[in-house]
């Protein structure tokens, strides 16, 4: 099938009644849910969970995808109005995003951001339309070597790109793999850490693990600084940029779109390294540097453009390879399963229809974003003064009901409590839960992977290093690794990377 | 030894390392060539040790930070709310468990008082999502629970 018919085939999937309604449903709700301070894409996505259960395979991951990307737009807005970054990728955006709020030109930030957003959300898609098919024939050619060497660097990356110490990361990355070995041994059929008890044979299931430690870890720490929190929404004027910000965003909304559309394929955390070399390189090359972090409009379009645009080709990994390239997209791994898809290279020639419907949606999304959250945004700006202590029940209750209905098991929404506690701690203790979750669905394939290589290979480990793909990767992967020892780029990722909360 | 922050996070690396590696040890090693189910699990929690370890010694060159007091009902509360959840929402039934669980968690904050807003808008909720979740989105949840239906309701 060719891209055009391939076109066609999405359109009509994208476009039926249902679907449509559901993709809007699924922007809306997920711009409402991520403009809540404090919820990242992974807390939305893991509280609308429930609402995509019972809906057919198609339907629910346009819908899931449309959370996705709600959620990233509703994250800017509370960036740039409350100076309030929901995830670590929006912190570039408050930098600059709230100096304009604070000067009364928030209307013209959050329609550079809205704007530099639905571009980089059409190249993106149009990327994906071109390389995944291309990525998805090459990845049948993959044997179990590169595919491990591809996760170590999906793994490395993640690490490297969390912000605290790379130990920790790494401790944190070893403590999900062990996560992800719970359950019955797929080879062997041992079962590993069950302690006996029959609800464990199938592991630990992702979606629970990830809505303890996001969802509920996170409303936790926020109830602890519940004194803390300050409700001050910048106001909102004109929404139109002048002809002044159209001509000073443009380019740095082209640049920020090429940078997110490469970085987002890579595995690791694509969309958070997007926005802030797009910011980096903006304000390098910006005539006027000193104007950057006081309310430079470049600095609110680049990043914003970078981190769409990768938002949209980080599903390329996942599509094609079935590796999830961030926490995020791991997540959308554990929803898929629910549904009983398996994400893979075959993805593309057994449901044709599923991945098309899913591109085009992803466009129609955007452009349902890019009409919604303008004239909207007044109404956002009140959901954000909504006070926390009427919404914390509510998100727990949805987040209860979603773990709940995964297996209809209540041995999950114990899971569920556990796993919010033990995010509460990590958080306390200064170490990020973002490698722990993309190590929790990694490890285990990685296990595999390794298996199968040197089983073949007879317990040689060095075809990791002949056969060229496996070693560049590797390669790539080490040079990261060492990266951090240099003390400039330290540096660089300590500034970058500051604390999120 | 202070306690600080990559204390208490290496001392949790070291214990659930030296435990799961001793489960692992357990399981058939096998050789490389043909990995048992002990092979990665045991390698994978020895580094944990190892990182551990590092990390309590790390902890040992910096100066310990403060650790913040910390507020022990909504992180006591919250958890036992989901947990009678747990418990509620097959034998009473979504909607009284939904009921439980607002109250309970909106109890944590320090901004609540029962009043009859309070009551009114948790039952509106409660109706509401057993409504939206198990007539429209037909998820297979007991509107009444085993308990209530043994009672004849």
């Amino acid at each position: 099938m060719d891209i055009f018919d391939g076109l066609l085939l999405g359109f009509s999937t994208a476009t039926t009644l249902s679907n449509f309604a559901y993709c809007f449903a699924g922007v809306l709700l997920g711009t409402a849910v991520g403009v809540l301070p404090g919820l990242g894409p992974i807390a939305t996505i893991s509280i609308l969970l429930p609402f995509t259960f019972g809906l057919p395979v198609d339907t629910a991951l346009i819908m899931l995808a449309g959370i996705f990307y709600g959620s990233q737009y509703g994250g800017s807005t509370t960036a740039i109005l409350m100076n309030l970054p929901g995830e670590a990728s929006s912190v570039v955006t408050t930098l600059d995003g709230h100096q304009m709020a604070k000067q009364g030109k928030a209307g013209r930030a959050l329609a550079a951001a809205a704007i530099g957003s639905f571009f980089a959300g059409t190249v993106g898609t149009l990327f994906i339309v071109i390389a995944a098919p291309l990525l998805a024939s090459l990845a049948l050619t993959f044997g179990p070597a590169e595919y491990f060497s591809l996760i170590m660097l999906g793994l490395i990356t993640s690490m490297v790109l969390t912000s605290g110490s790379l130990l920790t990361a790494f401790g944190m990355a070893l403590f999900g793999i062990i996560l992800g070995m719970i359950g019955t041994d797929i080879n062997t059929g041992a079962a590993r850490y069950t302690f006996g008890s029959p609800y464990l044979l199938d592991g630990l299931d992702f979606v629970v693990v990830a809505t303890g430690i996001f969802g509920l870890g996170d409303v936790l720490i926020n109830l602890e600084n519940e004194r803390l929190r300050v409700v001050g929404v910048a106001p909102v004027s004109s929404l139109f940029p002048t002809a002044e910000d159209w001509r000073r965003m443009t380019a740095p909304i082209l640049r920020g779109t090429g940078i997110g559309v490469l970085l987002g394929v890579l595995p690791g955390a694509g969309v958070l390294l997007a926005s802030f070399s797009a910011y980096a390189l903006e304000k390098k090359i910006s005539k006027r540097p000193e104007e950057f972090g006081k309310g430079a409009i470049e600095g609110v379009a680049a990043p914003e453009a970078a981190n769409n645009a990768a938002a949209q080709t980080c599903f390329i990994p996942m599509l094609t390879l079935g590796l999830p390239g961030t926490a995020t997209m791991a997540l959308m791994i554990g929803a898929l399963v629910v549904q009983g898809v398996q994400p893979g290279p075959e993805i593309l020639s057994q449901q044709p229809a599923l991945f098309w419907g899913l591109v085009v949606s992803m466009w129609i999304g955007n452009l349902m974003l890019l009409f919604l959250n303008l004239p909207l945004v007044g109404m956002w700006a009140k959901l954000i003064s909504v006070p926390y202590h009427f919404l914390f029940p509510m998100i727990c209750v949805f987040m209860a009901i979603g773990v709940y209905s995964i297996n209809n098991s209540v041995f999950d929404v114990y899971m569920m409590a556990l796993f919010g506690v033990l995010g509460y701690f990590f958080k306390r203790m200064g170490a990020e839960p973002a490698p722990l979750i993309l190590a929790m669905i990694l490890g285990p394939m990685a296990e595999e992977y390794l298996r199968r290589t040197l089983l073949i290979s007879h317990g040689d480990a060095s075809v990791f290093f002949t056969s060229p793909l496996s070693l560049g990767t590797l390669v790539v992967a080490a040079l990261l690794l060492l990266s951090i020892v240099s003390p400039r780029f330290r540096k660089v990722r300590e500034e970058g990377l500051q604390e999120v909360d | 030894m202070k306690l600080s922050q990559d204390v208490l996070l290496g001392l949790f690396f070291v214990v659930f390392g030296v435990v799961s590696v001793s489960i692992a040890m357990s399981y058939p090693f096998g050789t490389s060539g043909r990995m048992g189910p002990g092979y990665f699990p045991v390698i994978i929690s020895s580094l944990l040790v190892l990182t551990g370890l590092l990390v309590l010694f790390r902890a040992q060159l910096v100066q310990p930070e403060i650790l913040p007091a910390i507020r022990w009902k909504p992180l006591l509360l919250i958890p036992g709310a989901v947990v009678i959840f747990g418990l509620a929402v097959e034998t009473l039934g979504l909607p009284l468990a939904i009921l439980l669980l607002t109250i309970l968690s909106a109890a944590t904050s320090i901004k609540f008082h029962i009043g009859w807003k309070a009551v009114a808008g948790s039952l509106a909720f409660a109706a509401l999502c057993s409504v939206i979740f198990i007539e429209l989105l037909g998820l297979p949840i007991p509107m009444v629970g085993s308990w209530l239906r043994v009672l004849g309701f």
